[in-house]
């Protein structure tokens, strides 16, 4: 495993403007949302809306996305069902989209016959945009952590939480972009001439959402969501036993090393079309 | 040992051919033209060489390393101009020569603002405000600017004006007297021609011919203009040696590879106003290598 670090630094420097457009909205959106949750509680919205939340629609329909009127109450309840749109959507979206490029466009720009014909091997190649991409990831999973324990600290009001179980979920979200990210990278090298992957990205977060949506609001499908590493985050946030599960932490590591190696092993023996 | 040598190199993309059975032998601080039409395998043949795609079957060597295996060190070694040039637009070229430079690890300051002075170069401009001349001044200093001992270069004028030619090739040739080999890929027969020393002809894949400069003048192929003072056909003159025979109108224009006396003496009664011969260029005497090779495999 070797770093080459010029490269490293042009691809860190290539993608900060990115970074930066997706962690500060990201970001915001969630102590926007937990701002919000401070409004929901004071003005008392919760009790006008009982009656409504207590139809037998409504009420499927917050089981499907993981939640109910007691975890909504709750500052991390509901840190986790409304800023889920934020994380889990966006986080991936960002997580793939980046992964995605970073390997892919050199050869959809054609700059891979620049960087091809210089002193580095294929395998620095991946190696010093992979960890280019982890960078990032991991800088975006430190923003969202600190956007997260400040919006609940300033706005969790009368509400108590365990900070553990923020963290616990916090990583899954982690692991879950992690995962999209090697999604990314394998996906964008099976396409010829390295075409941007953007549709399919965004396909493959929405259709993997839809799908565990699905498998939680019906019993019958409810195997299937498997299919989708949506379902293997716990979103039980409020269970008192709330904590890693060695089993969804194996599946997102697991998923993630068999991609990024196959990567690596695709990219050593890919012909560079330009 | 050879610079560049390869062996059977041959590469297939799919169906499709590439390049087939090529054996290459370029000597060190030679200038080695590689001549062919658009498609004939050209910019296969160096893309193979630099690893960017891997070869079907068949093996090459740079300065005796595997250009497979090796390809690291290899490149440590060479400066590679493309053909177009693409580089990432939102770089200035300072930004990308200091990038380019980086990988080397040297330090290649004052080379590049030398060169930069020497083709007026604005370095302080983003490649995607550059205009196409420029890119390819830009691709000329990518490629120079870590002093390589083997430039390889693939149609390296195109976009260039005459005067940045010139200076490109003075720059050359003084690389070339430091005993950098010049790998030299062109169409244009007449820029080989001022450069090179020998040169290889690729056609639909495959190596055709690889001969010196000079020997190929000194075929005797000679272009032959007569103006009679009558119309004539195109078998005017029966003579051996005569190829290419046109006629227009009162003149006949053709290609002669036969003696000169047995010409002359053929010509001598007949009323004639003007007579040119000429040595031809490059570019006729390929015509005629392509032409005769078609002839043989007609016949074969």
């Amino acid at each position: 495993m070797t770093i080459n670090t010029n490269l490293y630094f042009k691809e860190l420097k290539r993608y900060r403007k990115f970074f930066l457009a997706w962690s500060i909205s990201i970001s915001v959106l969630i102590v926007m949302e937990l701002a919000f949750y401070h409004i929901f509680m004071k003005e008392e919205m919760v009790k006008m809306m009982a009656t409504f939340f207590e139809n037998p629609f409504m009420k499927n329909m917050m089981t499907a996305f993981g939640t109910s009127l007691d975890v909504l109450t709750n500052a991390l309840g509901y840190y986790a069902t409304r800023n889920a749109i934020y994380i889990i959507l966006l986080g991936p979206f960002f997580s793939i989209m980046l992964a995605g490029k970073i390997l892919a466009r050199e050869e959809h720009e054609k700059t891979a016959e620049f960087l091809l014909s210089k002193p580095i091997t294929r395998l620095e190649i991946v190696w010093s945009k992979l960890a280019a991409f982890l960078t990032y990831l991991l800088l975006l999973s430190v923003m969202l952590l600190l956007a997260g324990s400040i919006g609940l600290e300033i706005f969790k009001g009368e509400s108590v939480y365990r900070r553990s179980a923020f963290f616990v979920h916090s990583f899954y979200f982690f692991l879950l972009m992690l995962t999209f990210g090697a999604i990314g990278l394998f996906l964008s090298l099976l396409i010829k001439r390295g075409r941007p992957i953007t549709n399919i990205s965004i396909g493959i977060v929405f259709g993997g959402y839809l799908i565990d949506v699905l498998s939680k609001a019906t019993q019958s499908a409810s195997k299937f969501g498997y299919i989708s590493p949506f379902k293997f985050v716990d979103s039980g946030i409020l269970r008192p036993d709330y904590g890693l599960e060695w089993w969804r932490v194996l599946y997102f590591l697991g998923i993630s090393l068999v991609l990024i190696t196959l990567t690596f092993f695709i990219y050593k023996k890919k012909d560079i079309l330009i | 040992m050879y610079v560049i040598e390869t062996q059977g190199l041959t590469k297939f993309y799919g169906k499709d051919r590439g390049i087939i059975d090529l054996d290459l032998k370029i000597e060190t601080g030679e200038i080695f033209g590689f001549i062919g039409p658009n498609g004939a395998g050209k910019s296969t043949t160096i893309r193979t060489l630099l690893g960017l795609i891997f070869p079907t079957s068949g093996s090459g060597r740079i300065f005796g390393m595997d250009i497979v295996r090796e390809t690291k060190e290899i490149k440590k070694q060479i400066g590679y101009m493309p053909s177009e040039v693409n580089y990432y637009e939102k770089m200035d070229g300072q930004e990308l020569l200091r990038y380019s430079a980086n990988f080397y690890g040297k330090d290649c300051e004052s080379r590049i603002n030398e060169l930069a002075d020497i083709f007026s170069l604005d370095l302080n401009r983003k490649i995607i405000d550059l205009s196409r001349g420029n890119r390819k001044k830009i691709s000329i200093l990518q490629c120079l600017i870590h002093r390589p001992r083997l430039l390889i270069l693939d149609e390296p004028t195109t976009g260039l004006d005459p005067l940045m030619q010139a200076k490109f090739f003075d720059i050359l040739r003084e690389e070339n007297s430091r005993d950098t080999t010049i790998f030299f890929s062109s169409h244009t027969l007449s820029e080989v021609q001022k450069m090179c020393r020998r040169v290889g002809i690729i056609k639909e894949g495959k190596i055709i011919a690889v001969e010196d400069i000079e020997s190929l003048r000194k075929k005797q192929l000679r272009k032959v203009q007569v103006e009679f003072a009558y119309p004539v056909k195109s078998g005017e003159i029966e003579c051996t040696g005569v190829i290419a025979s046109q006629a227009v109108e009162n003149n006949l224009h053709f290609m002669f590879s036969g003696k000169m006396g047995d010409l002359l003496n053929n010509l001598a009664g007949k009323d004639i106003k003007d007579l040119i011969i000429e040595e031809p260029t490059l570019e006729e005497i390929f015509m005629h290598y392509y032409s005769e090779e078609k002839e043989h495999n007609k016949k074969s």
